[in-house]
């Protein structure tokens, strides 16, 4: 496992840290931050299967919306405790998963990343074409029961289950298994000639990335009330994950937790200036130059810098001694 | 006493054409078999499909007495055959030691979340094969294509493999590196491993077999001590083109 004390050190930090925001900053700050949680959730969701093992999916809300839409439905419809429906939404999410692996074993690359798109897509239609009366067709469901009141309480939600997803995913990629999976995602044949079953393993973080996106679809419906089914099979939400794993860093847990408080407040700081979808054009500027000039993400930036800081520190010592 | 590895009229068709043509052969335990023959022979087929990578058509493969043909790759690889690919195919960001990880780690999930990686083993295993301590941490992208070859072997010898297929070991190799390579596989027989080995270099396959099969257009033309099949006629004319 190779855990250090530095690491241990810095996840208590960062834990101290996240709890410790809502005594210093706004509401307002806060819902933006309650935000930002549910979308590292995702981006770790996305990391987990498509920046280790390469399959990358362009059909997360798919998932994400499994897990929404059956925890709405099973509270609002059949009056299911959530405490039931959020274990069902994530269990169905799970057999989404699995559905979105079967192409995965015939095909990869662009295609499988269309073919993943084609889910999400085909979501889209389905729950506003079947079942109206349960779906709530294209304007969605409102009035769902939420599970915390105020912002606060919204925060402490919403950053407890994005720490312990962060610190579970962390610590399980740091065994054997993120080693193969990363090695799945660098050459499946020699995966295969090394005597491990890349079927497996591709199951595995499928199923995984599932569990996490169903926890956070669930978690999120019952934290917003309702849901649009524009706004969740939607392009924008798509590559909003995506490039939160990316230019935090894919592959590492902690880069897409850092991508997605950074896209989400470089969105929201812009609104003032630019109220309209221009935003999405810088924030797609800033990402392209990032990407150009570190493809590994701002936690290579971090721990350049770090390593910097430490090398300056350690000379300073030395000349003075 | 069963061989090692046993190919009994082996079969595979590409629609119309024959890649192996009734071939059958013996690799005795312990034993360097030296698989030879023109470009296009049928060579890497017949590995493909002693590892499972390509299915025969028809004919039977057997691992110590055991037929193999319906398993998997991987569990073809735990029962103890491996082999090794002409273009090294190593895992670009991860160092020697991760790279060796990977094939001694056991085919089950929760074992692998469970189990430490066995440093002390992977260390063992990259010095074997002739790595210093200083080329532990290296990317495959810090090594030149001997070193490639030597991680591809060492990554093989961490699966537990007992017969070791070799695709032209020394393809693209300095003299210096075919001299270390050959070292190596040396050291290796007398450590008891089996060897089934494809090369276009004959003289450096020269010292490292005690048989040599010639095949052509996918079946066998002659088997024997290596001088024998050199001065065999049916080889000699398959190599030089002539009828």
């Amino acid at each position: 496992m190779n855990l250090r004390l530095t690491h241990f050190l810095m996840w208590l930090a960062f834990i101290a840290l996240m709890f410790a925001i809502p005594e210093f900053v706004s509401k307002g700050t806060l819902r933006t931050l309650i935000f930002a949680n549910f979308l590292a959730i995702f981006a770790i969701s996305w990391d987990v299967l498509s920046g280790r093992t390469g399959y990358i999916s362009f059909g997360h809300p798919f998932l994400i919306g499994i897990g929404a839409y059956t925890s709405a439905i099973l509270t609002k419809r059949f009056d299911v405790p959530i405490e039931l429906a959020i274990p069902a939404a994530v269990a169905m999410t799970m057999v989404g998963g699995v559905v979105v692996f079967l192409p995965a074993l015939r095909i990869k690359g662009s295609y499988f990343a269309l073919v993943t798109l084609a889910f999400m897509e085909l979501m889209y239609q389905l729950v506003q074409v079947i079942r109206p009366d349960l779906t709530g067709g294209t304007r969605g469901m409102s009035g769902v029961q939420t599970l915390t009141r105020g912002a606060v309480n919204g925060y402490y939600l919403s950053v407890s289950l994005m720490l312990a997803v962060a610190l579970s995913m962390w610590l399980l990629m740091r065994t054997q298994l993120g080693t193969a999976l990363s090695a799945v995602g660098m050459n499946e044949e020699s995966v295969r000639g090394s005597g491990l079953s890349v079927t497996k393993l591709k199951l595995f973080a499928f199923l995984t990335s599932a569990f996490v996106a169903g926890l956070g679809g669930a978690f999120y419906v019952h934290y917003l009330g309702s849901i649009a089914p524009r706004a969740l099979f939607d392009i924008n939400f798509l590559f909003t994950i995506i490039v939160a794993a990316l230019i935090g860093g894919a592959s590492t847990i902690i880069g897409p937790v850092i991508g997605a408080f950074f896209l989400t407040f470089l969105l929201e700081y812009l609104r003032p200036y630019l109220p309209g979808a221009e935003r999405y054009f810088i924030y797609g500027m800033i990402a392209l130059l990032l990407y150009m000039y570190e493809p590994k993400g701002l936690i290579a930036i971090f721990s350049k810098g770090w390593q910097r800081l430490r090398g300056g520190a350690g000379s300073e010592q030395s000349s003075a001694s | 006493m069963s061989a090692a590895l046993r190919i009994t009229n082996l079969v595979k068709r590409f629609g119309g054409l024959v890649a192996t043509d009734n071939l059958s052969f013996d690799v005795e335990d312990g034993q360097s078999v030296g698989l030879i023959g023109p470009n296009g022979a049928g060579k890497t087929t017949v590995f493909a499909q002693i590892m499972g990578e390509h299915r025969q058509t028809s004919g039977s493969i057997e691992l110590y007495g055991r037929e193999i043909s319906s398993d998997s790759t991987p569990e073809r690889i735990r029962r103890g055959v491996s082999r090794t690919y002409q273009v090294p195919r190593p895992f670009t960001d991860m160092n020697v030691l991760e790279n060796i990880r990977v094939g001694l780690m056991p085919n089950n999930i929760w074992q692998m979340i469970t189990a430490k990686p066995r440093y002390q083993q992977e260390t063992e295993i990259a010095l074997s094969v002739g790595f210093t301590e200083t080329d532990l941490q290296k990317t495959p992208g810090e090594l030149a294509m001997g070193d490639l070859r030597k991680l591809e072997m060492a990554r093989t010898i961490a699966t537990g493999t007992k017969v070791m297929l070799l695709d032209e070991v020394f393809a693209g190799l300095t003299v210096a590196e075919i001299a270390q390579i050959t070292v190596l596989i040396q050291q290796m027989r007398q450590d008891g491993m089996t060897f089934l080995i494809v090369s276009h270099d004959l003289k450096a396959l020269e010292p490292l077999v005690d048989k040599v099969i010639a095949i052509n257009y996918g079946s066998k033309i002659a088997e024997g001590s290596f001088n024998e099949v050199l001065n065999d006629e049916a080889v000699r004319s398959s190599y030089l083109g002539a009828a």
